[in-house]
């Protein structure tokens, strides 16, 4: 006879639990643990807030972090400082679990059994570095040494600069994937045509009356979220008696869509098509209340608002009404963003988006565009550029070829975030010695020979100027908030070291004992500015205000007003969007977007990140296929049904989400899963890389990756897969489903 | 079969009650620490409380002390000591010493040590004749009446305040 539990076999099992569990507490052992070698500033139980810099993106916004007996808590928004004023997004809260990650590299450690065998060995710090120095020292000639490297802070770029210089080698090839998904290679291209410089511009959204946004998910992931939802919520609620206007033009609703007053879905790669035809209509008719557009009717010459209209498949009528909204307001913006970027005419769409705000004269206005002013931090030193993805062919094919002896990687992850068909993967086996600065392992650190762990950088210093930048010059400060908790190093204490350890140009390059000496030497400099927002009346001074502030800025806002190039008389160029993969066998357009939390898959190693829910889907801790309701129906497949998304370079395989708040012809699918390392988090999540089903593709004209230049065909697997989500899915709420 | 389910219930009822009698005992035992620190002898040699135990009076933690304030005296006294020998063992090996608590608070307690000596209590009003230990040992058992013994004893002025649930339980 099967045993049964009894009502009476409860209870007893229930007085044992309740017996044990009050027992419990009484034989608790807490231990308690004081420092070894107390800092000065620490009182125990009392909190001290430390000003520093976040840098679980670009942005570079101000940090405050609550740290107890020595331990980092909380972490804030730096509220003085002038790009995030005390604001913070999910990410940057989550950083403290990049401190306390339990798969951190806790020590330098060398690949013994080959690359890819996860036979790390554990070395001392000086081994260490005569291994890299007799890298170093044997190379046939520098040409053969490449520091490959994702955007990182700017002293760290100016040392390595420096070093590599001294060895004769080229300065750091800069790339990462979020950055070619906010399109900053192809953004500075695009400064550099209209107005002669790299520096990225500022949208000046929060005094804008019409906000046009191409493609710029400007409330998530692209360039300066923090700030741009600031600047958001001004142009909705801070201006008396104005509520400015979000129209959003792309593919599908984004949760920066879902905030707008209105979404218009452009057929992919045509976004630069509305931005023509919305500016052909404004001269045309002679919109607005700038006078007569005779000056701009060139750069239209080419242009014909019918063909435009229905290569965009958005209605004549839709793009006369939002040229009279966006000419009739008294400020207006249009902005370019990075999923025009991600086209095969990326910056022909984005030269069309940029002189729209030419037209309605917005250049250098308030409400309008402008450029940064650095004032006396131009003279800090370099700001690290980003490389465009041709760099990143050319490096692979020296690789392939043979080029490349010593290969050092730092901030980046080009396993993971270069499409598979670029062929990063074979040419690093080519490489006869690999060296990762990553703190973690991933993807790309399993494939090397020696790996140097960067502290977190929460334990780390540096300094960086926020690009784009803000309404004022502004240096922010990164200090350590605790003790490293590892034996790590910082990698600007490495090239310090390695610089002293190789002497002759090497040491002369780089003279300074350690890192924070080399940052006080360049911030020091502006304490004889006036511009100030604080008093310093001694470089010394000036190096503990700096810290303590979180950086240095002007008191009042200072911008510049760009200077326009020859290029605003010439026709705008009209360019067809180009897709790899026939229309015929490859018949919807893959969109891979940048997950608002784990942006390009750098943050799916914290826990925190991953159980938040994604805003749109609600789904937690996994990936998705987007599919509009009528494609979902012709395919026959409903939510959870596992598919698999092909493309001429992948296939990978996931389960839908009918979702319709996309073109039907366009299947998205949220980057940031499918780690294979990269911490027990990373790992345990269901789900696959989308780009790996990129192909290699550019835009001619920036050498940008054309990321969303791919077609994808879908088949169905038969299997399902349940996605966690927080929203239920059973009518409640989701009535739009159908 | 309902004399087995009687013994049993026997059983679990005196299970409970030999636990209650064995947490009661726990409560008053002292921890078996690390290093075995005797807060008598530092207390006869005339240290005050406050000499280890510096952020009492600013902080609400009373704080331990650390290693290197420890060998700020133990580099010369007492060095052939076996427990002060462990001492400089964890100083060389730059670890913390793992003591374990002996005064305990429940996490959804706010209790400030700042606060109490402001109101010239003294340390030994709670933590017993601690200058009589060679092993520390919890002296009271540290539990809402018996705070609320205390705190209601207050002059009426303060009483308000002192007896207020989120005085403590913020």
């Amino acid at each position: 006879m099967p045993k049964t539990l009894t009502r009476r076999d409860m209870l007893k099992i229930t007085a044992g639990a309740v017996s044990a569990a009050g027992l419990a507490p009484a034989f608790r052992r807490i231990v308690i643990e004081p420092f070894v070698d107390p800092p000065e500033e620490v009182l125990p139980g009392q909190a001290n807030w430390y000003a520093s810099t976040c840098r679980q993106c670009p942005a570079g916004c101000g940090i405050v972090v609550r740290t107890i007996n020595g331990r980092a808590k909380k972490i804030e928004g730096n509220p003085l400082h002038p790009l995030n004023r005390g604001k913070l997004c999910a990410r940057g809260q989550a950083g403290l679990q990049v401190l306390y990650n339990p798969d951190r590299l806790k020590n330098a450690v060398l690949q013994t059994g080959g690359r890819n065998s996860r036979q790390f060995v554990p070395l001392y710090w000086p081994e260490a570095l005569d291994l890299l120095k007799e890298k170093i020292v044997n190379l046939s000639n520098p040409d053969r040494l490449v520091f490959l490297a994702g955007l990182m802070p700017d002293h760290l770029y100016s040392l390595s600069s420096k070093l590599l210089g001294a060895l004769g080698a080229a300065p750091p090839v800069i790339f990462d994937l979020l950055s070619a998904l906010e399109g900053r290679a192809s953004a500075a291209r695009l400064s550099e045509l209209f107005f002669d410089t790299p520096d990225l511009p500022v949208y000046d959204i929060a005094r804008s009356d019409v906000v046009l946004s191409f493609g710029a998910n400007l409330l998530e992931t692209w360039m300066s979220p923090v700030a741009q939802n600031m600047a958001f919520g001004s142009m909705r609620q801070g201006m008396m008696g104005r509520r400015g206007l979000l129209v959003q033009c792309e593919p599908r609703l984004s949760a920066t869509a879902a905030s707008a007053d209105e979404w218009i879905p452009v057929r992919p790669g045509a976004e630069g098509y509305v931005a023509l035809a919305i500016g052909r209509i404004i001269v045309e008719e002679r919109l607005g209340h700038v006078g007569n557009h005779r000056p701009q009717a060139v750069l239209y010459q080419n242009v014909e608002v019918r063909e435009m209209a229905a290569a965009s498949d958005v209605p004549v009528e839709t793009l006369h009404r939002l040229a009279r909204a966006f000419a009739d307001a008294d400020r207006a913006v249009a902005i370019p963003g990075g999923y025009l970027a991600g086209q095969r005419n990326g910056i022909a769409s984005m030269l069309a988006v940029q002189a729209l705000n030419l037209v309605v004269a917005q250049i250098g206005r308030v409400g309008g565009v402008y450029l940064s002013n650095a004032g006396p931090i131009a003279e800090l030193g370099p700001k690290s550029p980003v490389n465009p993805f041709t760099d990143i062919l050319e490096l692979i094919s020296r690789m392939s070829a043979g080029e490349i002896d010593l290969l050092l990687i730092h901030g980046a992850n080009p396993l993971y975030e270069l499409p598979p068909a670029a062929g990063f993967a074979e040419a690093i086996t080519r490489v006869p010695f690999v060296v990762s600065f990553s703190p973690f392992v991933d993807e790309t650190a399993v494939w090397s020979d020696l790996i140097l762990p960067d502290h977190t950088y929460l334990e780390s210093w540096g300094c960086q100027v926020p690009a784009p930048g803000a309404d004022r010059p502004v240096i922010s400060s990164q200090q350590p908030v605790v003790r490293p908790l590892y034996d790590t190093q910082s990698t600007a204490n490495v090239l310090l070291g390695l610089a002293a350890h190789l002497g002759g140009d090497a040491a002369q390059a780089l003279p300074w004992t350690d890192e924070p000496a080399y940052l006080e030497e360049i911030v020091g400099s502006l304490h004889s500015s006036s511009l100030g927002a604080y008093d310093a009346r001694t470089p010394t001074d000036l190096w503990a205000l700096w810290r303590q502030f979180g950086g240095w800025w002007s008191g009042k806002e200072i911008r510049r007003e760009p200077e326009m190039t020859e290029i605003v008389e010439q026709p705008l160029p009209v360019s067809e969007p180009q897709f790899a993969g026939e229309a015929e066998n490859y018949p919807y357009t893959l969109y891979p977007y940048p997950s608002t939390l784990l942006s390009d898959g750098r943050g799916a190693n914290l826990p925190w990140l991953q159980e938040a829910p994604d805003p749109m889907t609600t789904v937690q801790w996994g990936m998705w296929v987007e599919l509009n309701p009528d494609t979902a129906r012709d395919l026959g497949v409903v939510d959870d049904d596992v598919v698999q998304v092909e493309s001429p370079h992948g296939a990978l395989e996931a389960p839908v989400v009918v979702y319709p708040g996309i073109r039907p012809d366009v299947v998205a699918i949220p980057i940031g899963q499918g780690h294979h390392v990269y911490t027990r988090f990373a790992q345990s999540v269901n789900g696959s890389n989308p780009v790996a089903l990129l192909a290699p593709v550019t835009d001619p004209d920036s050498g940008s990756l054309a990321w969303g230049a791919t077609r994808v065909r879908i088949k169905l697997t038969g299997k399902k897969q349940t996605l966690a989500r927080l929203e239920s899915l059973d009518g409640k709420g989701r009535e739009s489903l159908g | 079969m309902t004399r087995w389910l009687t013994l049993i219930s026997l059983l679990i009822v005196a299970g409970v009650i030999v636990g209650v009698i064995l947490t009661r005992f726990q409560v008053f035992a002292a921890p078996e620490q690390p290093i075995a620190y005797s807060h008598q002898t530092h207390i006869e040699t005339g240290v005050p409380c406050l000499f280890c135990h510096t952020s009492a009076l600013h902080s609400d933690i009373a704080g331990i002390p650390s290693v290197q304030k420890c060998m700020g005296c133990h580099s010369i006294i007492a060095t052939d000591d076996p427990d002060v020998q462990i001492l400089a063992a964890y100083w060389e090996r730059g670890e913390p010493i793992p003591w374990i608590r002996v005064s305990k608070q429940p996490d959804f307690v706010y209790f400030s040590h700042q606060a109490h000596l402001a109101a010239s209590e003294n340390c030994e009003d709670c933590h017993g004749e601690v200058a009589r230990m060679s092993i520390t040992q919890p002296a009271v058992k540290m539990d809402m009446g018996w705070c609320l013994e205390c705190h209601l004893k207050q002059p009426e002025e303060k009483l308000a305040r002192l007896a207020d649930c989120l005085t403590c339980h913020k």
